[in-house]
Protein backbone atom coordinates (compact mmCIF):
# COMPACT_ATOMS: atom_id res chain seq x y z
CA UNK A 1 0.00 0.00 0.00
CA UNK A 2 1.56 3.06 -0.55
CA UNK A 3 1.85 6.15 1.87
CA UNK A 4 -0.97 8.04 1.63
CA UNK A 5 -1.24 11.63 0.54
CA UNK A 6 2.53 10.62 -2.61
CA UNK A 7 0.39 11.16 -4.98
CA UNK A 8 -0.21 14.71 -4.17
CA UNK A 9 1.82 17.40 -5.96
CA UNK A 10 4.89 18.28 -4.61
CA UNK A 11 5.37 21.00 -2.23
CA UNK A 12 7.32 24.00 -3.97
CA UNK A 13 10.34 25.06 -2.91
CA UNK A 14 10.13 27.44 -0.37
CA UNK A 15 13.62 30.14 -0.06
CA UNK A 16 14.07 31.52 3.75
CA UNK A 17 13.32 35.34 2.36
CA UNK A 18 10.58 34.44 0.80
CA UNK A 19 8.52 34.42 3.93
CA UNK A 20 10.01 37.74 4.40
CA UNK A 21 9.25 39.92 1.35
CA UNK A 22 7.81 42.26 3.36
CA UNK A 23 10.29 42.92 5.37
CA UNK A 24 13.06 43.02 3.24
CA UNK A 25 10.79 45.70 1.25
CA UNK A 26 11.09 47.83 3.92
CA UNK A 27 13.58 47.65 4.82
CA UNK A 28 14.82 48.68 1.60
CA UNK A 29 12.41 51.37 1.58
CA UNK A 30 13.79 52.83 5.27
CA UNK A 31 17.40 52.72 3.59
CA UNK A 32 16.18 54.61 0.62
CA UNK A 33 13.73 57.24 2.32
CA UNK A 34 16.85 57.72 4.75
CA UNK A 35 19.36 58.73 1.75
CA UNK A 36 16.92 60.96 0.05
CA UNK A 37 16.14 63.21 2.99
CA UNK A 38 19.82 63.17 4.10
CA UNK A 39 21.03 64.14 0.52
CA UNK A 40 18.11 66.64 0.51
CA UNK A 41 16.66 67.90 3.63
CA UNK A 42 18.30 70.47 5.78
CA UNK A 43 19.15 69.02 9.43
CA UNK A 44 17.68 65.70 8.81
CA UNK A 45 21.37 63.85 9.81
CA UNK A 46 21.74 65.08 12.75
CA UNK A 47 21.88 63.59 16.27
CA UNK A 48 19.22 65.71 17.81
CA UNK A 49 16.81 65.03 14.67
CA UNK A 50 16.87 61.24 14.87
CA UNK A 51 16.10 61.23 18.29
CA UNK A 52 13.03 63.07 17.22
CA UNK A 53 12.44 60.98 14.60
CA UNK A 54 12.68 57.95 17.43
CA UNK A 55 10.51 59.58 20.33
CA UNK A 56 7.72 60.32 17.71
CA UNK A 57 7.87 56.62 16.45
CA UNK A 58 7.48 55.30 19.92
CA UNK A 59 4.64 57.05 20.93
CA UNK A 60 2.75 55.17 17.25
CA UNK A 61 4.76 52.10 18.60
CA UNK A 62 3.95 51.33 21.80
CA UNK A 63 -0.34 50.95 20.68
CA UNK A 64 0.92 50.06 16.89
CA UNK A 65 2.29 46.44 18.96
CA UNK A 66 -0.93 45.07 20.58
CA UNK A 67 -2.58 46.95 17.13
CA UNK A 68 -1.11 44.08 15.35
CA UNK A 69 -2.56 41.56 17.97
CA UNK A 70 -5.97 43.07 16.98
CA UNK A 71 -6.15 42.99 13.07
CA UNK A 72 -4.49 39.59 13.26
CA UNK A 73 -7.27 38.47 15.51
CA UNK A 74 -9.68 40.10 12.40
CA UNK A 75 -10.68 42.85 14.97
CA UNK A 76 -9.95 46.43 14.98
CA UNK A 77 -9.45 49.40 17.55
CA UNK A 78 -9.97 52.75 16.03
CA UNK A 79 -10.37 54.51 19.37
CA UNK A 80 -6.57 54.70 20.32
CA UNK A 81 -6.01 58.32 19.45
CA UNK A 82 -8.71 60.01 21.28
CA UNK A 83 -7.63 56.99 24.34
CA UNK A 84 -4.26 58.93 24.60
CA UNK A 85 -5.98 62.05 24.87
CA UNK A 86 -8.74 60.61 27.02
CA UNK A 87 -6.22 59.01 29.44
CA UNK A 88 -3.63 61.49 29.55
CA UNK A 89 -6.35 64.08 30.49
CA UNK A 90 -7.93 61.41 33.19
CA UNK A 91 -4.02 60.67 34.57
CA UNK A 92 -3.28 64.59 34.71
CA UNK A 93 -6.79 64.86 36.74
CA UNK A 94 -6.05 62.42 39.18
CA UNK A 95 -2.63 63.74 39.98
CA UNK A 96 -2.12 67.57 39.29
CA UNK A 97 -6.24 68.32 40.19
CA UNK A 98 -6.72 65.52 42.90
CA UNK A 99 -3.32 65.04 43.94
CA UNK A 100 -3.51 61.33 43.50
CA UNK A 101 0.10 60.23 43.75
CA UNK A 102 1.60 59.22 40.69
CA UNK A 103 2.58 55.99 41.84
CA UNK A 104 -0.90 54.64 42.37
CA UNK A 105 -2.25 56.67 39.39
CA UNK A 106 -0.25 54.84 36.37
CA UNK A 107 -2.04 51.35 37.18
CA UNK A 108 -5.50 52.83 37.67
CA UNK A 109 -5.28 54.80 33.97
CA UNK A 110 -3.92 51.29 32.40
CA UNK A 111 -6.67 49.34 33.83
CA UNK A 112 -9.28 52.07 33.25
CA UNK A 113 -8.23 51.26 29.41
CA UNK A 114 -7.87 47.96 30.01
CA UNK A 115 -10.99 47.72 30.87
CA UNK A 116 -12.83 50.26 28.39
CA UNK A 117 -11.39 48.05 25.93
CA UNK A 118 -12.30 45.06 27.27
CA UNK A 119 -15.70 46.08 26.99
CA UNK A 120 -15.23 46.56 23.65
CA UNK A 121 -14.21 43.28 23.05
CA UNK A 122 -16.98 41.51 25.48
CA UNK A 123 -19.87 43.67 23.26
CA UNK A 124 -18.09 41.35 20.26
CA UNK A 125 -18.16 38.35 21.79
CA UNK A 126 -21.56 38.49 23.51
CA UNK A 127 -23.33 40.22 21.22
CA UNK A 128 -21.41 40.38 17.90
CA UNK A 129 -20.77 44.07 17.71
CA UNK A 130 -18.10 44.44 15.29
CA UNK A 131 -15.40 46.23 17.05
CA UNK A 132 -14.87 48.79 14.58
CA UNK A 133 -17.98 50.11 15.43
CA UNK A 134 -17.74 49.58 19.36
CA UNK A 135 -14.33 51.19 18.72
CA UNK A 136 -15.73 54.01 16.26
CA UNK A 137 -18.59 55.02 19.79
CA UNK A 138 -15.91 55.50 21.83
CA UNK A 139 -13.59 56.87 19.25
CA UNK A 140 -16.05 59.98 19.15
CA UNK A 141 -17.51 59.84 23.10
CA UNK A 142 -13.39 59.51 24.57
CA UNK A 143 -12.24 62.65 22.36
CA UNK A 144 -16.18 64.53 23.17
CA UNK A 145 -15.65 63.24 26.77
CA UNK A 146 -11.81 64.89 27.40
CA UNK A 147 -13.14 67.98 25.97
CA UNK A 148 -15.91 68.65 27.88
CA UNK A 149 -13.80 67.72 31.49
CA UNK A 150 -11.66 69.88 30.71
CA UNK A 151 -13.21 72.58 28.42
CA UNK A 152 -10.75 71.85 26.24
CA UNK A 153 -7.64 72.83 28.52
CA UNK A 154 -4.67 71.58 29.39
CA UNK A 155 -4.98 70.22 33.11
CA UNK A 156 -1.16 70.76 34.45
CA UNK A 157 1.18 67.91 36.12
CA UNK A 158 3.00 70.00 38.68
CA UNK A 159 5.35 66.69 39.66
CA UNK A 160 9.00 67.31 37.99
CA UNK A 161 9.77 63.77 39.03
CA UNK A 162 7.60 62.45 37.09
CA UNK A 163 7.75 64.42 34.07
CA UNK A 164 12.06 63.79 33.80
CA UNK A 165 10.94 60.45 34.43
CA UNK A 166 8.86 59.29 31.88
CA UNK A 167 9.13 62.49 29.73
CA UNK A 168 13.32 62.86 29.46
CA UNK A 169 16.15 60.65 28.29
CA UNK A 170 17.54 57.33 29.56
CA UNK A 171 21.47 56.57 28.14
CA UNK A 172 21.09 59.62 25.73
CA UNK A 173 17.87 57.70 24.40
CA UNK A 174 13.93 59.55 25.28
CA UNK A 175 12.25 57.00 27.83
CA UNK A 176 9.29 55.97 25.13
CA UNK A 177 12.06 54.71 23.19
CA UNK A 178 12.73 52.37 25.78
CA UNK A 179 9.36 51.84 26.72
CA UNK A 180 8.58 51.13 23.02
CA UNK A 181 11.44 48.63 22.87
CA UNK A 182 10.06 46.73 25.97
CA UNK A 183 6.82 46.69 24.63
CA UNK A 184 8.57 45.27 21.42
CA UNK A 185 10.62 42.64 23.31
CA UNK A 186 7.03 42.05 24.67
CA UNK A 187 4.98 41.44 21.73
CA UNK A 188 7.53 39.62 20.19
CA UNK A 189 8.00 37.02 22.22
CA UNK A 190 4.32 36.58 22.81
CA UNK A 191 3.45 36.44 19.15
CA UNK A 192 6.35 33.87 18.63
CA UNK A 193 6.59 31.82 21.73
CA UNK A 194 3.30 31.75 23.77
CA UNK A 195 -0.06 30.22 23.72
CA UNK A 196 -1.51 33.58 23.36
CA UNK A 197 -0.33 34.36 20.62
CA UNK A 198 -0.49 31.19 18.52
CA UNK A 199 -3.90 31.26 19.51
CA UNK A 200 -4.11 34.94 17.72
CA UNK A 201 -2.88 33.82 14.64
CA UNK A 202 -4.97 30.63 14.97
CA UNK A 203 -8.18 32.72 15.34
CA UNK A 204 -7.70 35.05 12.66
CA UNK A 205 -6.95 31.89 10.30
CA UNK A 206 -10.14 30.16 11.10
CA UNK A 207 -12.05 31.09 13.87
CA UNK A 208 -14.99 28.56 14.09
CA UNK A 209 -11.84 25.94 14.28
CA UNK A 210 -10.40 27.59 17.13
CA UNK A 211 -13.51 27.84 19.05
CA UNK A 212 -14.22 24.04 17.95
CA UNK A 213 -11.07 23.08 19.58
CA UNK A 214 -11.95 24.26 22.66
CA UNK A 215 -9.97 27.14 22.66
CA UNK A 216 -11.56 30.27 25.02
CA UNK A 217 -12.13 32.30 21.87
CA UNK A 218 -14.27 34.97 23.92
CA UNK A 219 -11.23 35.44 26.37
CA UNK A 220 -8.83 36.10 23.33
CA UNK A 221 -11.16 38.37 21.98
CA UNK A 222 -11.26 40.40 24.69
CA UNK A 223 -7.80 40.36 25.85
CA UNK A 224 -6.75 41.83 22.38
CA UNK A 225 -8.82 44.66 22.94
CA UNK A 226 -8.02 45.14 26.63
CA UNK A 227 -4.15 45.51 25.28
CA UNK A 228 -4.66 48.32 22.67
CA UNK A 229 -6.85 49.81 25.36
CA UNK A 230 -4.21 49.73 28.17
CA UNK A 231 -1.11 50.43 26.07
CA UNK A 232 -3.03 53.54 24.76
CA UNK A 233 -3.58 54.58 28.14
CA UNK A 234 -0.20 54.33 28.84
CA UNK A 235 1.08 56.28 25.88
CA UNK A 236 -1.44 58.97 27.42
CA UNK A 237 0.63 59.23 30.74
CA UNK A 238 3.86 59.24 28.17
CA UNK A 239 2.00 61.80 26.36
CA UNK A 240 1.21 63.95 29.73
CA UNK A 241 5.14 63.78 31.18
CA UNK A 242 6.63 65.10 27.66
CA UNK A 243 3.62 67.91 28.08
CA UNK A 244 3.91 68.54 31.27
CA UNK A 245 -0.05 68.57 31.08
CA UNK A 246 -3.19 66.48 30.26
CA UNK A 247 -4.30 67.73 26.36
CA UNK A 248 -7.77 66.41 25.29
CA UNK A 249 -6.37 67.72 21.93
CA UNK A 250 -3.57 65.03 21.81
CA UNK A 251 -3.05 62.68 19.93
CA UNK A 252 -5.13 63.65 17.32
CA UNK A 253 -4.83 61.16 14.38
CA UNK A 254 -2.79 58.77 16.22
CA UNK A 255 -5.36 55.64 15.26
CA UNK A 256 -4.70 56.76 11.66
CA UNK A 257 -0.68 56.21 11.57
CA UNK A 258 -1.01 53.05 14.14
CA UNK A 259 -2.65 51.78 12.01
CA UNK A 260 -1.60 52.48 8.76
CA UNK A 261 1.95 51.41 10.55
CA UNK A 262 0.63 48.16 11.30
CA UNK A 263 -0.94 47.86 7.69
CA UNK A 264 2.66 48.82 6.23
CA UNK A 265 3.96 46.36 8.19
CA UNK A 266 2.62 43.58 6.31
CA UNK A 267 -0.50 42.46 8.48
CA UNK A 268 -3.62 41.30 6.53
CA UNK A 269 -6.41 43.43 7.71
CA UNK A 270 -8.05 40.19 6.87
CA UNK A 271 -6.38 38.45 9.69
CA UNK A 272 -4.00 35.86 10.44
CA UNK A 273 -1.30 37.06 9.28
CA UNK A 274 1.56 39.88 10.03
CA UNK A 275 4.77 39.76 12.47
CA UNK A 276 5.91 42.31 15.23
CA UNK A 277 8.97 43.21 13.18
CA UNK A 278 7.03 44.34 10.26
CA UNK A 279 5.15 46.54 12.51
CA UNK A 280 8.53 47.89 13.85
CA UNK A 281 9.38 48.81 10.41
CA UNK A 282 6.09 50.32 9.58
CA UNK A 283 6.16 52.52 12.49
CA UNK A 284 9.72 53.68 11.37
CA UNK A 285 9.08 53.84 7.74
CA UNK A 286 6.22 56.45 8.96
CA UNK A 287 7.77 58.76 11.24
CA UNK A 288 10.83 59.27 9.26
CA UNK A 289 8.79 59.59 6.38
CA UNK A 290 6.33 62.31 8.21
CA UNK A 291 9.52 64.15 9.53
CA UNK A 292 11.60 64.33 6.40
CA UNK A 293 8.25 65.94 4.74
CA UNK A 294 8.50 68.30 7.27
CA UNK A 295 11.82 69.01 6.94
CA UNK A 296 11.85 69.49 3.34
CA UNK A 297 8.81 72.07 4.16
CA UNK A 298 6.30 70.51 2.36
CA UNK A 299 2.60 71.71 2.92
CA UNK A 300 0.91 69.99 5.71
CA UNK A 301 -2.30 68.95 3.55
CA UNK A 302 0.08 67.77 0.75
CA UNK A 303 2.17 65.75 3.70
CA UNK A 304 -1.20 63.96 4.44
CA UNK A 305 -1.77 62.97 0.62
CA UNK A 306 1.83 61.84 0.55
CA UNK A 307 1.05 59.45 3.49
CA UNK A 308 -2.17 58.21 1.99
CA UNK A 309 -0.72 57.51 -1.21
CA UNK A 310 2.47 55.63 0.97
CA UNK A 311 -0.46 53.43 2.73
CA UNK A 312 -1.87 52.67 -0.88
CA UNK A 313 1.27 51.78 -2.35
CA UNK A 314 2.20 49.45 0.69
CA UNK A 315 -1.01 47.61 0.96
CA UNK A 316 -1.21 47.32 -2.95
CA UNK A 317 2.96 45.67 -2.15
CA UNK A 318 1.45 43.10 0.20
CA UNK A 319 -1.67 42.05 -2.27
CA UNK A 320 0.49 41.36 -4.42
CA UNK A 321 3.10 39.08 -2.02
CA UNK A 322 -0.23 37.57 -0.36
CA UNK A 323 -1.09 36.65 -4.49
CA UNK A 324 2.46 35.18 -5.08
CA UNK A 325 1.32 32.61 -2.22
CA UNK A 326 -1.86 31.98 -3.19
CA UNK A 327 -0.28 31.36 -6.93
CA UNK A 328 2.36 28.78 -5.14
CA UNK A 329 -0.40 27.30 -3.13
CA UNK A 330 -2.36 26.29 -6.31
CA UNK A 331 0.61 25.59 -9.00
CA UNK B 1 -6.56 -7.74 12.33
CA UNK B 2 -10.11 -8.71 13.02
CA UNK B 3 -12.58 -6.69 10.40
CA UNK B 4 -15.70 -7.26 11.79
CA UNK B 5 -17.28 -7.16 15.07
CA UNK B 6 -18.88 -9.99 16.97
CA UNK B 7 -22.29 -10.65 16.57
CA UNK B 8 -23.31 -10.95 20.11
CA UNK B 9 -23.13 -7.53 21.68
CA UNK B 10 -20.11 -7.68 24.40
CA UNK B 11 -20.48 -4.69 26.65
CA UNK B 12 -17.06 -4.60 27.69
CA UNK B 13 -16.03 -3.58 23.95
CA UNK B 14 -18.30 -1.00 23.88
CA UNK B 15 -16.51 2.52 24.32
CA UNK B 16 -18.83 4.64 24.13
CA UNK B 17 -22.59 4.23 23.99
CA UNK B 18 -25.77 6.30 23.54
CA UNK B 19 -28.81 4.86 25.74
CA UNK B 20 -31.98 6.09 24.89
CA UNK B 21 -31.09 9.46 23.78
CA UNK B 22 -33.97 11.92 22.53
CA UNK B 23 -33.35 15.49 21.01
CA UNK B 24 -36.02 18.01 20.72
CA UNK B 25 -35.25 21.42 18.96
CA UNK B 26 -38.65 23.49 19.25
CA UNK B 27 -41.26 21.47 17.50
CA UNK B 28 -38.81 19.52 15.93
CA UNK B 29 -38.11 15.63 17.24
CA UNK B 30 -34.38 15.41 16.01
CA UNK B 31 -33.73 12.17 17.96
CA UNK B 32 -36.23 10.07 19.39
CA UNK B 33 -34.87 7.70 21.91
CA UNK B 34 -32.03 6.14 19.64
CA UNK B 35 -29.19 3.78 21.06
CA UNK B 36 -25.97 3.43 19.79
CA UNK B 37 -22.45 1.26 20.58
CA UNK B 38 -19.23 2.36 19.47
CA UNK B 39 -16.49 -0.21 19.63
CA UNK B 40 -12.69 -0.86 20.11
CA UNK B 41 -11.26 -1.57 16.42
CA UNK B 42 -14.63 -1.11 14.56
CA UNK B 43 -15.90 1.06 12.10
CA UNK B 44 -19.56 2.59 12.41
CA UNK B 45 -21.21 3.45 9.35
CA UNK B 46 -24.00 6.01 10.55
CA UNK B 47 -26.65 6.79 7.28
CA UNK B 48 -29.19 8.93 6.96
CA UNK B 49 -31.33 11.53 4.77
CA UNK B 50 -30.79 14.70 5.41
CA UNK B 51 -32.55 16.22 8.73
CA UNK B 52 -32.39 12.52 10.05
CA UNK B 53 -30.63 13.21 12.87
CA UNK B 54 -26.61 12.19 12.05
CA UNK B 55 -25.14 15.71 13.38
CA UNK B 56 -27.43 16.04 16.57
CA UNK B 57 -25.48 12.54 17.32
CA UNK B 58 -22.14 14.04 16.97
CA UNK B 59 -22.76 16.80 18.50
CA UNK B 60 -24.51 14.66 21.51
CA UNK B 61 -21.25 12.65 21.41
CA UNK B 62 -18.76 15.56 21.15
CA UNK B 63 -20.18 17.30 23.92
CA UNK B 64 -21.57 20.08 22.10
CA UNK B 65 -25.07 19.64 22.86
CA UNK B 66 -26.77 18.22 25.94
CA UNK B 67 -29.21 15.21 25.28
CA UNK B 68 -32.97 16.20 26.15
CA UNK B 69 -33.33 12.17 27.65
CA UNK B 70 -31.46 9.30 27.85
CA UNK B 71 -27.79 8.92 28.61
CA UNK B 72 -23.88 9.06 27.13
CA UNK B 73 -22.20 6.21 28.53
CA UNK B 74 -18.55 6.04 28.38
CA UNK B 75 -16.64 2.27 29.19
CA UNK B 76 -19.77 1.58 30.74
CA UNK B 77 -20.02 4.70 32.88
CA UNK B 78 -22.67 7.71 32.56
CA UNK B 79 -20.81 10.79 31.40
CA UNK B 80 -22.29 14.45 31.40
CA UNK B 81 -20.64 16.54 29.05
CA UNK B 82 -20.49 20.00 29.56
CA UNK B 83 -18.62 21.06 26.53
CA UNK B 84 -16.23 19.56 23.77
CA UNK B 85 -12.99 19.43 26.11
CA UNK B 86 -14.70 16.80 28.45
CA UNK B 87 -15.41 14.71 25.52
CA UNK B 88 -12.16 15.21 24.61
CA UNK B 89 -11.04 14.41 28.15
CA UNK B 90 -12.57 10.54 27.70
CA UNK B 91 -10.50 9.83 24.49
CA UNK B 92 -13.40 11.36 22.40
CA UNK B 93 -12.33 13.16 19.07
CA UNK B 94 -13.86 14.56 16.37
CA UNK B 95 -13.10 15.35 12.56
CA UNK B 96 -15.48 18.18 11.23
CA UNK B 97 -16.51 18.41 8.08
CA UNK B 98 -14.18 21.08 7.38
CA UNK B 99 -11.49 19.71 8.84
CA UNK B 100 -11.46 22.94 11.29
CA UNK B 101 -7.90 23.80 9.72
CA UNK B 102 -6.05 27.22 10.12
CA UNK B 103 -4.72 27.56 6.72
CA UNK B 104 -1.97 29.91 7.84
CA UNK B 105 -0.81 27.69 10.53
CA UNK B 106 2.08 24.78 9.72
CA UNK B 107 0.71 21.27 10.18
CA UNK B 108 2.02 20.83 13.59
CA UNK B 109 0.38 23.52 15.11
CA UNK B 110 -2.65 22.67 13.46
CA UNK B 111 -2.12 19.67 15.02
CA UNK B 112 -1.55 21.31 18.47
CA UNK B 113 -3.91 23.91 18.97
CA UNK B 114 -5.33 24.41 22.42
CA UNK B 115 -2.70 21.48 23.20
CA UNK B 116 0.68 22.92 22.70
CA UNK B 117 3.96 21.51 24.06
CA UNK B 118 5.14 24.11 26.46
CA UNK B 119 9.20 24.41 26.92
CA UNK B 120 9.47 24.92 30.83
CA UNK B 121 11.81 26.18 33.33
CA UNK B 122 10.30 24.46 36.28
CA UNK B 123 6.89 24.05 35.73
CA UNK B 124 6.84 27.47 34.58
CA UNK B 125 6.03 27.36 30.43
CA UNK B 126 8.17 29.67 28.89
CA UNK B 127 7.93 29.33 24.76
CA UNK B 128 6.51 26.62 22.66
CA UNK B 129 8.54 24.00 21.69
CA UNK B 130 8.21 23.55 18.18
CA UNK B 131 10.70 21.19 17.90
CA UNK B 132 8.69 18.64 20.09
CA UNK B 133 5.49 19.44 18.13
CA UNK B 134 7.31 18.88 15.02
CA UNK B 135 8.40 15.84 15.94
CA UNK B 136 5.24 14.16 17.93
CA UNK B 137 3.24 15.49 14.23
CA UNK B 138 6.18 13.57 11.95
CA UNK B 139 5.17 10.23 14.54
CA UNK B 140 1.61 10.70 14.14
CA UNK B 141 2.05 11.04 10.43
CA UNK B 142 4.32 8.03 10.36
CA UNK B 143 1.74 6.06 12.66
CA UNK B 144 -0.92 6.77 9.50
CA UNK B 145 1.86 6.37 7.04
CA UNK B 146 1.20 9.19 5.07
CA UNK B 147 4.20 11.54 3.64
CA UNK B 148 2.37 14.90 4.68
CA UNK B 149 5.22 17.53 5.47
CA UNK B 150 4.98 18.56 9.81
CA UNK B 151 6.42 22.16 8.81
CA UNK B 152 4.29 23.17 5.90
CA UNK B 153 1.52 25.47 5.88
CA UNK B 154 -1.65 23.87 5.79
CA UNK B 155 -2.63 26.63 3.15
CA UNK B 156 -0.26 25.18 0.78
CA UNK B 157 -1.51 21.40 0.94
CA UNK B 158 -3.66 18.69 -0.95
CA UNK B 159 -7.16 17.96 0.00
CA UNK B 160 -5.76 14.41 0.95
CA UNK B 161 -3.26 16.16 3.40
CA UNK B 162 -5.45 18.52 4.88
CA UNK B 163 -7.29 15.36 5.70
CA UNK B 164 -4.41 13.77 7.28
CA UNK B 165 -3.92 16.80 9.69
CA UNK B 166 -7.11 16.70 10.46
CA UNK B 167 -7.24 12.71 11.58
CA UNK B 168 -3.26 13.04 12.92
CA UNK B 169 -4.89 15.74 15.42
CA UNK B 170 -7.35 12.90 16.68
CA UNK B 171 -4.49 10.63 17.43
CA UNK B 172 -2.58 13.00 19.55
CA UNK B 173 -3.80 12.02 23.08
CA UNK B 174 -3.94 8.30 21.95
CA UNK B 175 -7.85 8.82 21.29
CA UNK B 176 -9.67 5.67 21.88
CA UNK B 177 -13.06 7.16 20.11
CA UNK B 178 -13.04 9.15 16.13
CA UNK B 179 -16.27 10.98 15.19
CA UNK B 180 -16.15 11.78 11.62
CA UNK B 181 -18.64 14.47 10.28
CA UNK B 182 -18.89 13.56 6.22
CA UNK B 183 -15.21 13.65 5.93
CA UNK B 184 -15.46 12.26 2.02
CA UNK B 185 -18.15 14.97 1.12
CA UNK B 186 -15.99 17.61 -0.17
CA UNK B 187 -12.94 16.37 -1.76
CA UNK B 188 -11.93 14.19 -4.88
CA UNK B 189 -12.35 10.56 -5.82
CA UNK B 190 -8.63 10.26 -5.09
CA UNK B 191 -8.71 11.77 -2.18
CA UNK B 192 -11.46 9.76 -0.66
CA UNK B 193 -9.22 6.72 -1.59
CA UNK B 194 -6.31 8.32 1.07
CA UNK B 195 -9.35 9.47 4.05
CA UNK B 196 -10.76 5.73 3.51
CA UNK B 197 -7.40 4.54 3.95
CA UNK B 198 -6.65 6.14 7.00
CA UNK B 199 -9.81 5.83 8.78
CA UNK B 200 -8.18 1.64 8.48
CA UNK B 201 -5.55 2.60 9.86
CA UNK B 202 -7.15 4.04 12.77
CA UNK B 203 -8.92 0.66 13.42
CA UNK B 204 -6.02 -1.08 13.53
CA UNK B 205 -4.96 0.82 15.82
CA UNK B 206 -8.18 0.00 17.62
CA UNK B 207 -9.68 3.29 17.91
CA UNK B 208 -13.31 3.20 17.45
CA UNK B 209 -14.63 5.02 14.86
CA UNK B 210 -18.48 6.56 13.90
CA UNK B 211 -18.24 7.26 10.20
CA UNK B 212 -21.00 10.00 9.02
CA UNK B 213 -21.50 10.14 5.57
CA UNK B 214 -23.93 9.58 3.01
CA UNK B 215 -21.72 8.09 0.60
CA UNK B 216 -22.70 4.23 0.11
CA UNK B 217 -19.79 3.44 -1.67
CA UNK B 218 -17.52 4.95 1.20
CA UNK B 219 -19.76 3.32 4.24
CA UNK B 220 -19.49 -0.11 2.21
CA UNK B 221 -15.92 -0.06 1.73
CA UNK B 222 -14.98 0.60 5.33
CA UNK B 223 -17.43 0.17 7.90
CA UNK B 224 -17.84 -3.08 9.81
CA UNK B 225 -21.00 -2.21 11.02
CA UNK B 226 -23.34 0.52 9.79
CA UNK B 227 -27.14 2.17 11.19
CA UNK B 228 -29.53 3.63 9.67
CA UNK B 229 -31.53 6.56 10.87
CA UNK B 230 -34.72 8.18 9.84
CA UNK B 231 -36.63 10.64 11.01
CA UNK B 232 -34.46 10.77 14.40
CA UNK B 233 -35.25 6.92 14.73
CA UNK B 234 -32.56 4.53 14.75
CA UNK B 235 -34.29 1.93 11.60
CA UNK B 236 -31.58 -0.01 11.40
CA UNK B 237 -28.18 -1.35 12.96
CA UNK B 238 -26.43 -4.86 11.69
CA UNK B 239 -23.22 -5.86 10.52
CA UNK B 240 -22.14 -4.37 7.35
CA UNK B 241 -21.76 -8.60 5.75
CA UNK B 242 -26.03 -8.84 6.10
CA UNK B 243 -27.13 -5.72 4.77
CA UNK B 244 -27.15 -4.69 1.09
CA UNK B 245 -26.69 -1.15 -0.97
CA UNK B 246 -30.53 -1.41 -2.05
CA UNK B 247 -31.34 -2.36 1.64
CA UNK B 248 -29.60 0.43 3.31
CA UNK B 249 -31.24 2.84 0.56
CA UNK B 250 -34.83 1.38 1.29
CA UNK B 251 -34.11 2.02 5.25
CA UNK B 252 -32.84 5.67 4.25
CA UNK B 253 -35.89 6.95 2.08
CA UNK B 254 -38.46 4.91 4.45
CA UNK B 255 -39.46 2.61 1.28
CA UNK B 256 -37.97 -0.17 4.08
CA UNK B 257 -39.59 0.36 7.35
CA UNK B 258 -36.81 -1.37 9.88
CA UNK B 259 -34.80 -3.84 9.36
Amino acid sequence: MPPVGTEDPPVPAKHWWEGHLNEIGLLAALVILLAVFAQTAPNFLTDRNLINILRAASYVGIVAFPMTFVIIAREIDISVGPAVAFYGVLFAQLVGAHGVPVAVSIPVVVLAGGLVGAAAGALRVAYAVPTFIATLALWSALRGGALWWTDALPVLIPSKPFRAAFGGDLLGIPVVTWVMAAVFVTFGYLARFSRYGRHVYALGGNPAAVEALGVNTALLRIAVMASTGALAAFTGILVDARLGSGNANAASGLEFDVIAAVIVGGTLLSGGTGRMTGTLLGVLVIAVLANGLVLLGVDPDVQKVVRGLIILVAVLANFAIARRRRRDLLE
Amino acid sequence: MRRTAPETELPQLSLLRLRNVSKRFGAVQALSSVSLDLRAGEVLGLMGDNGAGKSTIVKILAGNLPPDGGEVLVDGESAAFHGPSDARARGIEVVYQDLALCDNLTAAENVFIGREIMRRVGTVPVAINFRAMIDRTKELFAELESDTSAELQVGRMSGGQRQAVAIARTRLNDSRVVLMDEPTAAISVRQVEQVLRLIGRLREQGVAVLLISHRMPDVFSVADRIAVLRRGQKVADKPMKDTSPEEVTGLITGAIERS
